[in-house]
């Protein structure tokens, strides 16, 4: 019941909002997306699943059942973790855009709404074709969100974000279909598209061949949308051309479609794949890393900056994932979630000076700290969670993704095949994050001031950040102690989450381990209390 | 320790039996000791709350000072009622469990006699220079006052998790948390483009160093499964993992940690950030790039002791590294005529003493110079602050003469005298003490090259004498003679119209001088008392780092701790001109300073126009032209790191950018989009817009259907079409 | 029944209807591809519809298949319809431009 609330409650916004007049708009937004986080917060205090691996929150709801197609939803801690990320962002993102959207109000807010459910959907739904639906619908608001609201170079940005995440999943769900047949072969022509039915196909019946292919569909999908290296160059242009709001969310939860999408998928479906070709990926992973560390500390443009930044950040989430041990799952959760926070909250802060200034070049703006010190001190507060200062939440995230890639081959039950030389060129990582954060920091926040020649303030802001700016960022900034202070909140929620996803493991392990006669258990970790 | 570590080092020394360490005690009832650290975390929120409300007074100082001051206290009563190691754990951190196995690192404190020498210098020193920064920052109050006090607080909450955390991820914790604590500081004049490259700089260049011990956390955990020191020091000691002790892992661990440690103290070749940020307000200097956060790296070495003796040649490299950066430093610092940069070379050099103590095995010296040059390099930097305080930033030491015969200036240059003879080394003087069971260990123990070593440090303690006391006789001594530097406040009081008066430092800064330079005199004492248990000299410095890891592994620290070769059961006894190398230093030692410092009052004072005599006549032989123009440029060393390293990567990021923009969008992407256009451009010239042209296509489209479907329909039917 | 229809319209076999159907198709569509003038293109496209369905009914009756009839009657709504929907477009068409020429249209061709 819980799970179509949250679903619908967006639509029923969106619903309201066309029914009522344009200076409305904002206050139904605000309005719907409170209550579906309040809605999201029972739900989770009301959830049993914390800690245990279980499924809660669950529904369905016969669609066509003749192919078996039927919308279940559900959740376990690691996708409700992610339903609460994604409404936190929303209401912040309504409220963000209260100045700096003037026309067309009613289909903004719609828009907005309608992205919430879809992504509340994505991370809910436990049927293949739901989850599929509600993946490519998100394209949709987002793309109208780019293509009106978006600045200079918006129709480019906005159809290259379509077609580029469009094209990746059609590949995604190729696999799927082929999936729910090489099932339905199975099973005498009984068609069914339950997720945890065909992972347990997947996992069972598979042939290694099959299960590479199904591994490289779903990483074209869902590489896209992470992005992971090669594939990442629709995000700079989509980040920069979206509107402050448009590219908090794309940021906050709409690149962890991705990382949700191999964690829910590719990890469970295709473990002997995963095993195989898990060097590759992080070695991707790593490449993009340190490509846009590269490429961040180059830019002239903010935003951009900020959005090469995710490419290089979420390398480090992908190597998580792919350590395949607890500690690496933690890691890229814990990641997702602050990412999320941090990243969303540095574009809400350049949405705010580009509201001001009208210009995000570093050449032309910066040594804010005297004119606005609210805002440099949450510039400042916010690029060090995400370069990692300890006691801040994104430490936490990379420390753990670092060291479980660090010590895959040598975590007693979990022997991944990740190693060192993977982690230590990861981390170089950490320095290059440094450098182009502090660079940003030291041009925009610090040093002489200087303001683009023929604009200034804009008259109807004030100078320094309002109460209403301040309310966006608080919760971030909050959010970011308490997880970086106490980060078991997110990690023992979902452990035997964690555990039961990389129970699938074991077996290809000890097999692997039969092949090279190697001992599996590390002399030196058996001695661990 | 056991044999197992014993064997390892046998080359170095003869192992001894050694005893374990002291049981670790979980102490609940010491729950309280968690204020040493809440204390400046609650002055760094009040701090902030008066940075947001823009209070208008001096209470953000006031707060600091008083929480630090209780900081120092706590530490002083647990320093009286710690008599074992103890762990107080304070909350759960990061821990994740899973079948088999578990990452555990919570947020709790370790306490050893160790952790106590530091924290109390550290806190107390703390105190005193917030006390002192609390008149110097006055022109700030209502600007940046609130601002600076909360990055005191927050540096002195870090440094206590560096120093007091009880596994290596609460070390990691303060060793970034002050680093940022410096970022902040150093760029607390954040509209100087100076400044905030210098604050940059010392973040990146610190990263550096973090990143080595990150690596050597995931090393060790990997390696032994725990991060906490009381588990590892157990198992180090028990043996446990003897077997292991030929992985690479064990090799490798002491030189990632070796990495931290000279980015965090500014050792060769990552010390070029310490000298840059002296952009900082000289509180800032004298506290955190003097006085504590530079000697963390010690703090890690001498915490981490046990790993590195598992692996001795890392102990030769950490020797070699800090002699050599004694020396280069000291030779850049003699050319400087910036006071503050002549004292952060000074601090580099000092620091590579300390490193230098770490590698020929003695904890002791390097720490006791650490808590010694700890004082009278706080009191030379209080006191230098204080002129530019008084003089309007000026700090060029040749725009400044006489200072002790101006009123009001007495106290600041008689401290600084102090400063400058205990840094100088003079004979009974806290660093002549300190510095000598450095040298002398450097030619008792047995190293590669270490005697050498030892003559390059002593070459070195030369022109330490030298160059501080060029400070002293420029600045203090000599006919009175001064002109302002470019800061005027704009409080009206002395506009460039008015002729410049330079104002006196007034009650906080010459209290703060007059303790800090008592500190200095007295940090010889402990020298001098007996230890009660081993009776020999170090008193209870030596104790309290012989109590620690920091000792733990060193042979022979039993019988006699600290200076361990000290009697005749040493096999391999050095010897320096045939005599005892600690009775032989303190002679060496004090002829050397003395001669420095007469060539220092010879060019300086007396004879000031023969100083310039000899610059001119050095740059006027090509021979020896290089030799102060390299001192004088630093050595170039910053001009090769960008040349090395920033413009090279600079150059591969626009490579990355353009292969990035055109390669993988341009080519890639977009060709791979525009390749259906391509195809399509062949069909184009039918899409003429003309309707009717449409039309006869289609017509003729449909007519050519019909054909071939009858045409099929013969050829598979036979004809027969109805 | 089939004898007694047969002999009623004996006259006029199948052929006569399609050839018929034929011509009218014929016309319509020359007229469609010479014609500029967009409400007569439009007519012409309704000849070619009647044309189509006069030989819908001409089959449905000859084999007596009354989908022929029912699909006469579809096209007639659908041809109102369209009517409707394509007068409403040249009408404001003609309002932008002034002219019915349909060449002067030709934004579609890239």
């Amino acid at each position: 019941m819980m799970s179509w609330l949250l679903i619908l409650l967006p639509l029923a916004g969106v619903l309201a909002i066309i029914v009522s007049p344009a200076r409305m708009a904002k206050m139904l937004a605000l309005l719907t997306s409170l209550v579906v986080f309040g809605v999201s917060i029972a739900a989770a205090v009301g959830f049993d699943g914390w800690g245990k691996g279980t499924w809660g929150l669950e529904g369905a709801f016969n669609w066509l059942s003749r192919y078996g197609i039927e919308i279940q939803v559900g959740a376990d801690s690691v996708s409700l973790i992610l339903v609460l990320l994604t409404t936190l962002l929303l209401p912040l993102a309504v409220l963000g855009s209260f100045t700096s959207v003037r026309d067309r109000l009613r289909e903004y807010y719609g828009w907005l709404l309608g992205l919430e459910a879809a992504m509340i959907g994505v991370f809910l739904a436990r049927d293949l074709i739901f989850f599929y639906v509600c993946f490519e619908f998100t394209l949709v608001p987002m793309f109208f969100l780019i293509a009106i609201y978006g600045s200079t170079n918006r129709a480019r940005a906005s159809m290259k974000f379509l077609i580029y995440t469009f094209t990746g999943s059609l590949i995604t769900l190729a696999a799927f279909l082929w999936l729910a047949w090489s099932a339905s072969q199975a099973a005498d022509g009984q068609w069914t598209f339950s997720i945890a039915a065909l992972t347990h196909h997947a996992t069972t019946s598979l042939a290694g061949s099959e299960q590479a292919w199904l591994l490289l569909a779903l990483l074209i999908g869902f590489g896209v949308k992470v992005p992971i290296f090669p594939v990442h160059t629709w995000l700079p242009l989509a980040h920069t051309e979206a509107p402050t709001a448009g590219s908090v969310i794309l940021a906050g939860v709409l690149l962890k479609l991705g990382t949700y999408g191999l964690y829910r998928f590719m990890l469970p479906m295709c473990p002997e794949a995963v095993v195989a070709w898990a060097p590759v990926i992080a070695i991707l992973a790593i490449i993009g890393i340190l490509y846009a560390a590269l490429i961040c500390w180059v830019q002239t443009d903010v935003k951009k900056l900020v959005a090469y930044s995710s490419v290089s950040h979420l390398g480090f989430c992908i190597l998580g994932l792919f350590a395949l041990n607890p500690m690496g799952l933690e890691g890229a959760i814990l990641y997702m979630v602050n990412h999320g926070l941090s990243t969303g909250a540095l574009f809400f802060l350049i949405g705010m000076m580009y509201e001001r200034f009208h210009t995000r070049d570093m050449r032309e703006v910066g040594g804010l700290a005297g004119r606005m010190p609210v805002w440099a001190f949450f510039m400042v507060f916010f690029v060090l969670a995400s370069v990692g200062l300890p006691g801040l939440n994104g430490f936490v995230s990379e420390f753990l993704c670092l060291i479980a890639t660090f010590s895959a081959g040598d975590m007693g039950a979990y022997p991944g095949v990740l190693g060192p030389w993977y982690a230590a060129i990861a981390a170089l990582g950490m320095i290059f994050a440094a450098m182009y954060l502090l660079i940003m920091v030291g041009k925009m926040v610090f040093g002489p001031e200087r303001l683009p020649a023929g604009s200034h303030d804009d008259g109807t802001l004030p100078r320094d950040l309002g109460a209403r700016e301040i309310t966006v960022l608080v919760p971030l900034a909050v959010l970011c102690i308490v997880l970086g202070v106490q980060p078991w909140l997110v990690i023992d929620g979902t452990s035997a989450a964690v555990a039961d996803t990389l129970a699938v493991y074991q077996p290809i392990f000890e097999q692997l381990t039969q092949q090279t006669g190697a001992s599996v258990t590390n002399a030196l970790v058996g001695g661990t209390p | 320790m056991t044999s197992a570590i014993a064997i390892r080092i046998v080359e170095m020394l003869p192992a001894v039996p050694a005893v374990p360490m002291a049981d670790v005690v979980e102490a609940t009832s010491h729950w309280w000791a968690g204020f040493i650290l809440w204390c400046p975390l609650i002055s760094l929120a009040l701090c902030g709350l008066c940075a947001a409300f823009r209070v208008k007074s001096k209470l953000p100082a006031w707060i600091t000072v008083l929480s630090l001051a209780c900081s120092f206290v706590l530490t002083i009563i647990l320093g009286n009622l710690e008599d074992v190691p103890e762990r107080i754990q304070l909350f759960e951190w990061i821990s994740v469990d899973w079948v088999g196995g578990s990452f555990v690192a919570n947020f709790a404190l370790y306490i050893d006699s160790l952790t106590i020498l530091w924290m109390s210098f550290v806190t107390g020193l703390g105190t005193l220079i917030a006390l002192y920064a609390s008149e110097y920052m006055e022109t700030d109050v209502g600007k940046g006052y609130a601002r600076f006090f909360s990055g005191v607080s927050a540096f002195l909450f870090a440094m206590g998790c560096l120093v007091m955390g009880d596994n290596l991820l609460m070390l990691y914790l303060g060793w970034e948390g002050v680093g940022f604590a410096s970022y902040w500081l150093i760029g607390y004049y954040y509209r100087r483009p100076a400044a905030v490259a210098a604050a940059k700089k010392a973040f990146i260049v610190n990263r550096i160093g973090d990143l080595g011990l990150a690596l050597a956390i995931y090393l060790i955990w990997s390696t032994f499964g725990t991060v906490q020191y009381n588990e590892l020091i157990t198992h180090l000691d028990a043996g446990t993992f003897a077997a292991s002790y030929e992985h690479w892992s064990v090799e490798a661990i002491p030189y990632l940690l070796m990495l931290a440690a000279f980015g965090k103290s500014a050792q060769l070749p990552l010390y070029v950030w310490l000298p840059d940020a002296m952009e900082g307000p000289t509180p800032v200097s004298a506290l955190i790039h003097a006085a504590t956060m530079v000697t963390a790296g010690i703090y890690l070495i001498a915490r981490m002791y046990p790993f590195f003796l598992l692996e001795p040649t890392s102990l030769h490299v950490v020797a070699w590294v800090g002699g050599l950066t004694a020396l280069l430093a000291a030779t850049i610092g003699m050319a400087q005529y910036d006071i503050k940069r002549i004292f952060a070379y000074s601090t580099v050099s000092q620091l590579g003493y300390m490193f230098l103590g770490l590698g020929v095995l003695t904890t002791y010296g390097a720490s006791y110079h650490v808590f010694t040059h700890a004082f009278f390099k706080a009191v030379l930097f209080l006191a230098a602050g204080a002129v530019m305080h008084g003089f309007a930033g000026q700090l060029d030491l040749r725009k400044l003469s006489g200072l002790r015969r101006m009123k009001g200036w007495r106290i600041v240059a008689w401290t600084m005298f102090i400063g400058c003879v205990c840094l100088a080394g003079f004979p009974f003087t806290s660093g002549y003490f300190s510095k000598d069971a450095i040298l002398a260990e450097a030619f008792v123990t047995q190293g590669p090259g270490f005697e050498a070593l030892g003559w390059i440090a002593i070459f070195t303690a030369f022109l330490t004498a030298y160059y501080t006391f060029r400070v002293w006789c420029r600045v203090c001594a000599g006919p009175v003679h001064f002109e302002p530097g470019d800061e005027l406040h704009d409080d009206g009081h002395h506009d460039e119209e008015h002729e410049f008066h330079p104002h006196a430092p007034r009650f906080a800064i010459n209290f703060v001088l007059v303790v800090i330079a008592l500190g200095a005199l007295l940090a010889s004492v402990p020298y001098f008392m007996t230890n009660e248990v081993s009776e020999i000299k170090g008193g209870w410095i030596a104790d309290m780092v012989n109590d620690s890891t920091a000792a733990a592994g060193i042979p022979g620290h039993e019988e006699h701790p600290g200076t361990i070769a000290h009697d005749a059961g040493h096999a391999h006894h050095g010897s320096i001109l045939g005599m005892d190398p600690h009775v032989a230093m303190y002679w060496i030692s004090g002829v050397v300073g003395g001669i420095g410092l007469f060539l220092a009052f010879w060019l300086h004072l007396w004879r000031r126009q023969d100083a310039d005599r000899l610059r001119s006549w050095l740059l006027a032989r090509a021979w020896i032209r290089w030799l102060p123009v390299a001192m004088e440029n630093k050595w170039y060393v910053d001009e090769v790191y960008h040349a090395l390293v920033r413009a090279p990567l600079w150059l591969l990021g626009h490579i990355a950018y353009g292969f990035d923009r055109y390669i993988v969008d341009g080519l890639l992407v977009d060709g791979t989009a525009r390749l259906p256009r391509l195809i399509a451009r062949w069909f184009q010239p039918l899409q003429n817009g003309l309707l009717q042209s449409y039309a006869v296509t289609m017509a003729g489209g449909a007519a050519l259907i019909t054909l071939l479907m009858v045409l099929m329909m013969q050829f598979f039917e036979g004809g027969s079409v109805q | 029944m089939t004898l007694q229809l047969a002999t009623t319209f004996s006259q006029l076999s199948l052929s006569h209807y399609l050839v018929l159907s034929g011509l009218l198709f014929v016309i319509g569509l020359v007229g469609f591809l010479t014609r500029r003038n967009l409400i007569v293109m439009f007519l012409c496209t309704e000849l070619m519809f009647q044309a189509a369905a006069i030989a819908f009914v001409a089959s449905g009756r000859y084999w007596f298949n009354f989908t022929g009839q029912v699909f006469v009657i579809f096209i007639l709504t659908v041809a109102a319809a369209e009517a409707a929907l394509a007068l409403a477009l040249v009408v404001l068409l003609y309002r932008r431009r002034s002219t019915l020429n349909a060449d002067d249209w030709m934004e579609l061709c890239e």
